[in-house]
């Protein structure tokens, strides 16, 4: 009898473990499977492109339709566009983002809770109510298809400031109180003792940020009016109106030009920043 | 005793206090300042705009006083959108934390290559809306897409999602789920993972069937996850943009449109800013109602 | 009394001063700045028309040396009007534009736009009896020129011609809308299911599109959708016949059906699209099959609105806009027109233009191109209705209504009559 109920639960454990590997498997094609079809359909002609029921594989890789793709439009200063502006809106939302944190988190002021839920309220606020006043603004600035018209909206990060203020509220009160002892001013701490134990977090934020501002299309289409100040995402959207001239393979390579970036990025760190994530907002 | 009713000012502060002081103001400076500027101010220059009839050409505005907001009232293109972007946040928002804390539960069992699948499963959450917005529309076409491939052996007759009143907006809710399951997956995988094996292994020592366990147990203490992810999932969905933008256009006939894009719309199409920022308004404000419930009700709802 | 002899005395200094210096001032007004001028073109197009646009732009930069021509690729058409309106309200504008037919009224409306009857007044008498009248038509504004006819086009009708071979009709264009109804019922292939996996025709619905081709049916049952006082007529017998067709090719016969690309036509989904001529380019070359362009189907009578875009001026500074005027000429004159008719299918804006050599022997070799030529003696302006705000889109969401909706003809058109008289009162008059 016994030796049964053994088997039985083996059985029914090995059962279940190829259910859990099923249901995961099946998930992971559903969420996959979108990626692996535009790949597909780049590197198809344009015959095989409009074929029921569909092709898996080409007869010929077609390469060329990242060349023409490539050149329907100035990609190479798009890819530029969104390096500078990626790379500084991230650099300068860390550092005013570690600011604050620290300030929210480490500087004693009466007010201080106060002026924290108003940050917080901020992140509240739908950035579409933002669109007309803020380009008027840039407008009389004279910051229209400049950098600094992409990056400085949008520099004020609440999220960062959050997620560094709750890291450092973590960090021992003996390291900071150490500090002021040998009579480091808040300056010095953040740069000697908050920053360098952060180091996790703010490489998550980092990569995060990156590539939130990579991905960025509603403000950056709006700011640029300039072919040559454009963004990736936003100038892969424009060659849509060339619909005679290219075709769902030539959309397809395009998009594949927005994606590579990030996915490399992603795919390399994806274990620190997937674990960043759980970590910051669960403590939430 | 005087000294003791002595007001508190700058000058009376301890040095410590002093530097205190300037080093808060210095250090949130920058950020209050960017804050100011780019969005707590338009709050109020957009609601200054929504008084006026203002076509974004002219210097000419004409006051209007609340006609835009009556205006909304009675226009049944606006509460045809209100349904929409209630009913695209409804379901997808549901749908996904159920879809997501159904994978994250398989995933804690502790199986092999769970890495790979949870990287994968997590992927679209940093892909670009406009190059999930272009695959998905071409996985929806009639003729030629993928989707034809899983529902045509099914029986399904031809349908063009993107350009049909009533499958567009499932169409944008599909795209929606599918880029937000891998966020909500790994959140509810890491409140998982929080809890201790001794309560499970209690409540299985008491007689517990796995019903109880997940409806007693595992819910109420991945509460605060699910209450997270359910406020922030609802307002990120009230707030989309890119998807109905690329893929549907609001359309057929506005049965795809949202409150955003109707802004945009009529913002940067149909040269009405003032209605335009009215828009802009009353979303903002229903944003802040659903964050003052949030507050409410998470002292209540959650458990810790 | 020297006093006041001397007080009149420096009174007249004073004034004889002020005076000549100010004539000074207006004499270093009147001298050109150093150097070229440059000025900003924003154009719209891409492919053929695209590259078309920037070779003429090359040619006229290398043409002078005292101006520079820059031009920025601005998306379409409906990119560039959201660009303009931002860039006037933020007081940061180009100064020359290209701008499709129907916006260049809400603008000159708001006086935005350079008044060009002071810039066509130094030009020779006949400056501008060169151009085709049914496409300068649209430039005006109470009854002052704002723009000059840039790229125009017309509506075509694109054919598979292999099918139609397939199909067993005769290789030639239907001629009129009855005609063209039984040519999409024998175009219609379904497949065993009886799903089908072929169709006659794709009806555009496009957000600037869609409204130009069904102007040009109401044109052809002798209607039309609106005047030139906004009465609109859409609830009159023309309108609804037309409506009626094309929602009976859609319902009934099962024949048409509601397309948003042409890459409908080039997967082989529909057998016949609706196009601009100034598409011809792009669809000769993507096509793996034969293409057979043709006029827009008749019924009582031919007739096709008259689209594409011109090239106006919301430039400020007085040097620029000679500078872009100057462009201007160059762009619409014979021999640019010419060239851009030549390359992509737009049609030559004036007489000597359809008349340059290199185009008529171009025509000649490839009969097919003269059809937007052809096509030019039915060209009527569009319907006033589109230069409303919310116009085209109001229009756009009727065929939604009929082609997708299914909705009753007689309501559909009531109701656009009624947002379009709605439109036209509150954001127009």
């Amino acid at each position: 009898m016994q030796n049964n109920s053994i088997a039985t639960h083996r059985f029914y454990k090995i059962v279940s473990k190829i259910a859990t590997h099923c249901i995961l498997l099946a998930a992971t094609i559903t969420i996959g499977m979108p990626f692996v079809w535009m790949l597909v359909t780049a590197i198809k002609s344009p015959q095989e492109v409009s074929i029921f029921p569909p092709i898996w594989w080409p007869e010929v890789i077609r390469w060329d339709n990242f060349v023409t793709a490539w050149n329907t439009a100035p990609f190479g200063r798009f890819y530029i566009n969104s390096i500078v502006t990626a790379a500084a809106g991230v650099l300068l939302g860390l550092i005013t983002s570690a600011f604050a944190a620290y300030a929210f988190a480490r500087i004693r002021f009466k007010y201080r809770d106060f002026f924290f839920l108003l940050m917080l309220a901020a992140m509240m606020i739908p950035g579409q109510i933002a669109l007309i006043p803020n380009y008027v603004i840039l407008a009389k600035l004279k910051w229209i298809n400049t950098y600094q018209g992409i990056v400085v909206p949008h520099i004020a990060n609440v999220f960062g400031a959050f997620l560094l203020r709750q890291y450092f509220m973590t960090i021992p009160d003996s390291l900071f109180d150490a500090a002021e002892i040998d009579g480091l001013g808040h300056m010095k701490i953040m740069l000697h003792v908050a920053l360098p134990l952060s180091k996790p977090v703010l490489g998550t934020l980092l990569l995060y940020l990156f590539i939130q501002k990579w991905n960025a299309y509603l403000w950056p289409l709006i700011v640029t009016s300039k072919q040559n100040m454009r963004t990736l995402p936003v100038g892969l959207a424009m060659i849509r109106s060339a619909e005679y001239a290219i075709g769902p393979e030539h959309l397809m390579a395009a998009s594949i030009f927005v994606l590579v970036p990030v996915l490399i990025i992603y795919f390399l760190a994806q274990k620190q920043l997937i674990e960043g994530i759980a970590t910051g907002a669960v403590k939430g | 005793m005087a000294h003791l009713n002595r007001k508190r000012t700058v000058h009376s502060m301890s040095i410590r206090e002093k530097r205190d002081l300037y080093a808060f103001v210095g250090f949130t400076a920058p950020t209050f300042i960017l804050l100011g500027i780019f969005i707590f101010w338009p709050i109020f220059y957009s609601f200054y705009l929504s008084l006026f009839k203002w076509n974004m050409i002219s210097p000419r505005k004409t006051f209007l006083g609340f006609q835009n907001y009556r205006d909304m009232y009675n226009d049944p293109v606006f509460w045809l959108v209100v349904k929409n972007t209630l009913l695209m946040a409804f379901f997808t928002v549901i749908v996904k934390m159920a879809i997501s804390l159904y994978l994250a539960s398989q995933l804690n069992k502790k199986v092999k290559g769970s890495s790979v699948y949870r990287a994968i499963i997590f992927s679209p959450t940093f892909t670009a809306n406009v190059a999930i917005a272009m695959v998905w529309a071409w996985i929806f076409e009639p003729t030629y897409g993928l989707l034809r491939v899983v529902l045509k052996p099914l029986g399904f007759p031809m349908i063009d999602w993107i350009h049909s009143t009533s499958h567009s907006l499932p169409a944008v809710i599909i795209v929606l789920i599918w880029s937000g399951i891998g966020y909500d997956m790994v959140l509810f995988l890491a409140a998982l993972k929080n809890i201790s094996m001794e309560i499970y292994d209690a409540a299985l020592v008491d007689g517990a069937n796995s019903y109880q366990i997940f409806w007693r147990i595992t819910f109420p203490l991945i509460s605060p996850t699910t209450f997270f992810l359910l406020i922030t999932g609802f307002i990120n969905v009230l707030k989309a943009f890119d998807i109905v933008r690329i893929m549907t256009e609001g359309g057929p006939l506005n049965s795809s449109n949202v409150v955003v894009h109707f802004l945009y719309q009529n913002a940067f199409q149909w040269f009405r800013t003032g209605y335009a920022s009215a828009l802009a308004l009353i979303l903002f404000l229903f944003i802040m109602f659903i964050t003052l419930i949030q507050n409410r009700l998470s002292k209540r709802w959650v458990h810790y | 009394m020297k006093k006041k002899r001397v007080a009149v005395v420096v009174v007249i200094a004073m004034v004889l001063c002020l005076s000549t210096s100010l004539w000074a001032a207006g004499q270093v007004e009147q001298t050109k700045p150093e150097g070229p001028i440059k000025i900003i073109y924003w154009r719209s197009l891409t492919g053929v028309a695209g590259e078309a646009q920037e070779e003429i732009v090359k040619r006229f930069n290398e043409s002078r040396s005292d101006i520079i021509v820059e031009s920025q690729f601005q998306g379409a058409y409906a990119e560039i009007l959201q660009k303009l309106q931002a860039g006037l309200a933020a007081g940061d504008v180009p100064d020359l534009v290209l701008l499709d037919s129907p916006h260049l009224q809400i603008f000159a409306k708001e006086g935005v736009l350079v008044n060009l009857d002071e810039f066509v007044a130094k030009e020779p008498k006949n400056f501008l009896q060169d151009y085709i009248p049914g496409l300068l038509a649209d430039s005006y504004y109470n009854n002052s020129l704002y723009a000059l006819p840039a790229l125009r086009s017309t509506p075509l009708l694109y054919i598979n011609e292999d099918m139609l071979a397939e199909a067993g009709l005769p290789r030639r264009a239907p001629a009129t809308w009855d005609e063209f109804r039984e040519y999409c019922k024998k175009l219609t292939k379904v497949d065993a299911n009886g799903e089908p996996i072929q169709y006659g025709v794709g009806f555009t619905m496009g957000a600037t599109t869609a409204h130009w081709y069904f102007q040009g049916a109401v044109y052809a049952f002798d209607g039309k959708i609106s005047d030139e006082n906004f009465v609109v007529h859409l609830t009159e017998a023309p309108a609804v016949a037309a409506a009626k067709l094309w929602q009976d090719m859609v319902f009934k016969d099962k024949s048409a059906v509601p397309s948003t690309s042409h890459d409908d036509l080039f997967n082989k989904k529909v057998a016949m699209v609706f196009g601009s001529t100034g598409s011809m380019g792009n669809v000769m070359n993507r096509a793996t099959f034969k293409v057979l362009p043709a006029f827009i189907p008749g019924q009582v009578r031919n007739g096709v609105p008259v689209g594409g875009s011109v090239i106006a001026m919301p430039s400020t500074d007085k040097w620029r806009q000679w500078a872009a005027w100057e462009f201007m000429k160059f762009f619409t004159g014979t021999d640019s027109q010419a060239y851009l008719a030549e390359k992509t299918g737009y049609m030559p804006n004036s007489t000597s233009a359809s008349n340059h050599p290199d185009l008529v022997k171009y025509y000649a070799a490839n009969p097919h191109w003269k059809v937007a030529i052809d096509q030019l003696k039915f060209v009527q302006p569009q319907a006033s209705v589109i230069s409303l705000p919310k116009g085209t889109e109001i229009l756009r969401q009727m065929l939604e209504k009929l082609l997708i909706a299914n909705m009753d003809v007689y309501t559909v058109m009531a109701e656009t009559k009624a947002d379009l008289d709605k439109e036209y009162n509150e954001n127009f008059k």
